[in-house]
């Protein structure tokens, strides 16, 4: 049973003369964490805002939930919940007064408030500190009250702009946790600069970059992507000529550098079993076997690739995407 | 309806936590009291002129000499004070990125501008409430004419709305609340003395300009007479400023 939470189609957006997105088109199923990857720039924050009402798109038709974004945006947004980059916090309130106006607002029954609110509190960690005031909080707390804000009202749809940052590596694992448990109701989508944080949250991952999606795919299928085409790096103790080891079915060619083969694999083909069964059968006397390929950050690199300063004209709210670039580096 | 009394009700609790409105509304007691004293201190030296002159009560009233000047004053204190009250409502929430939380909800921007203008409507009346204790003190040693601080009650709220409303419509269109402020001051003084070049503006102009001088429609409710003209020139200022907001807000999302 496959159900679409969000649908983005053909979806532009200019400001001014700077086109931020270019068509974009991509759907988020129900219960499924989508990861939205791209640098610095590229056009997530936008996506998010247009997604949360927050603009209006030049061109394209979004839906979340089913509804239409331009025509019922009021019932699409009372199923979305969204943590902005930076968390919206009202300093002057306590944590509870927070959630429980923000939920009033996200349409919560009266008889129903409470308990959003206490359940909102206990999956962020924030009973402890749910009386005092947002202001003498820390910046993890503050992050977390954000993340509680987002869910207060059980939505449908959660879009989180890098909900990780600012967090201790505690908080971290303990805020992918609650994005994982979420996902069983929710659909998520998640941007972040961080490459493990895709990979031990997100189903699929959707890259983009100027403005346009340039690849859409499993976390899966990026790895094998990664691994396709790999070198490896290969020690033996009495190793045969190189020759020998280029027969070897898949492998496209080696080289020898202190000591040391370097062996590449050819697209789609995987070699190592053999090399390893007859490096027993023949002797090689294998000590050591390290995969050179790519990285997922490597694939990040070279589909997202561009020169930054061609992107220097993007507009300022996307500026503090900046503090969160050290995470991919 | 209850996402509207929500923010109208956390406008108002933010007001009185911030020290902002306690100092406004500290400064503005204590000016208006100076004035209310000099204004009584005016009365009385009349009454003595009156007296030994013509041997007689001068038969002044006191709503005309004390009541009026007042608040007629108090406004004067709210066009200065009022922009520091309004200046935060939009812009604020701008600059502190509540306002994704905020738009992020299922509210209409017209549910946003009412609440927060709902939310300010409570402080004014609290501020009039106050305001109006020193005029009521004359009911102890004398008789004012009722009908009279009513009115000039009714028009000392209605001018402090329209204020309020031009304050919400500058607070719309920018992030920074002193250029709200700044803004919101510049257009409330014109407004209030545009009059002022009536005569020099020709035959054309001056009825326009009168009209648009608040000043004018004030006075009015002051000398105790309430005209549906007066009150519909303060109902379109308000509902010119509530709607100026609401299509700023809408600007938002299709220009920022």
């Amino acid at each position: 049973m496959q159900e679409t939470m969000i649908k983005v189609s053909g979806l532009s957006r200019t400001f001014g003369t700077f086109q931020a997105l270019d068509g974009i088109d991509f759907s988020v199923q129900r219960g499924e964490v989508m990861g939205f990857l791209g640098p610095n720039g590229a056009g997530k924050t936008t996506t998010m805002r247009i997604l949360t009402g927050l603009l209006s798109p030049t061109e394209g038709a979004v839906s979340v939930g089913g509804f239409d974004l331009l025509s019922e945006p009021e019932e699409a947004r009372a199923i979305t919940g969204f943590l902005p980059e930076n968390p919206p916090i009202y300093d002057e309130m306590t944590v509870r007064e927070y959630l429980i106006y923000l939920a009033t607002l996200r349409r919560v029954e009266k008889g129903a408030l409470e308990q959003a609110v206490n359940r909102a509190l206990s999956r962020c960690g924030l009973v402890d500190v749910a009386d005092r005031l947002l202001s003498n909080l820390s910046k993890g707390y503050r992050q977390r009250a954000g993340i509680a804000q987002a869910i207060v009202h059980s939505p449908k749809v959660l879009i989180l702009d890098e909900p990780t940052v600012g967090l201790d590596p505690i908080q971290i694992r303990e805020i992918r946790s609650l994005i994982r448990e979420l996902a069983e109701e929710h659909s998520v989508l998640l941007s972040t600069h961080i490459l493990p944080e895709i990979r031990m949250t997100c189903d699929r991952v959707t890259v983009i970059s100027n403005g346009r999606i340039v690849a859409e795919d499993t976390i899966e299928g990026l790895e094998q992507r990664a691994h396709a085409g790999q070198a490896m790096r290969i020690v033996l103790a009495e190793p045969p000529s190189a020759e020998t080891l280029e027969s070897i079915a898949g492998v496209q060619s080696v080289s020898e550098q202190d000591g040391a083969l370097f062996v590449t694999a050819e697209a789609d083909e995987d070699p190592i079993t053999e090399i390893v069964k007859q490096s027993v059968e023949k002797g090689w006397n294998l000590r050591e076997m390290t995969p050179m390929g790519q990285s997922l950050e490597e694939i990040f690199v070279q589909l997202a690739g561009s020169d930054p300063l061609e992107r220097s004209e993007e507009n300022s709210e996307e500026g503090a995407e900046e503090n969160g670039k050290g995470g991919a580096a | 309806m209850r996402a509207l009394m929500a923010i109208a009700k956390r406008e108002w609790r933010s007001m009185f936590i911030s020290p902002l409105a306690w100092a406004l509304l500290a400064v503005l007691m204590a000016i208006n009291a100076f004035m209310f004293n000099a204004a009584l201190q005016n009365y009385v030296m009349q009454q003595v002129q009156f007296q030994a002159y013509r041997g007689m009560d001068g038969g002044q009233s006191i709503t005309q000499w004390i009541v009026a000047p007042t608040f007629g004053n108090a406004a004067v204190l709210l066009l200065l004070l009022m922009p520091l009250i309004t200046m935060r409502l939009l812009a604020d929430e701008k600059r502190r990125n509540t306002w994704e939380a905020l738009a992020s909800s299922p509210v209409t921007p017209m549910q946003i501008v009412l609440g927060k203008y709902l939310g300010l409507l409570f402080f004014i009346a609290t501020t009039l409430l106050l305001l109006a204790l020193l005029p009521l003190s004359l009911y102890f040693y004398g008789s004012p004419d009722t009908g009279q601080v009513l009115s000039g009650l009714l028009g000392l709220f209605l001018v402090s709305a329209a204020f309020g409303a031009v304050g919400l419509a500058t607070s719309s269109a920018t992030k920074n609340p002193m250029v709200a402020a700044v803004t919101g001051f510049g257009v409330l003084l014109l407004l209030w003395i545009i009059s002022w070049m009536g005569k020099a503006g020709g035959e054309g102009i001056e009825p326009v300009l009168n009209y648009l001088s608040i000043m004018q429609h004030y006075e009015r409710f002051l000398m105790g007479v309430i005209t549906s003209a007066d009150l519909v020139y303060f109902l379109l200022v308000i509902a010119g400023g509530l709607l100026f907001a609401r299509q700023r807000l809408l600007a938002d999302r299709i220009a920022a």
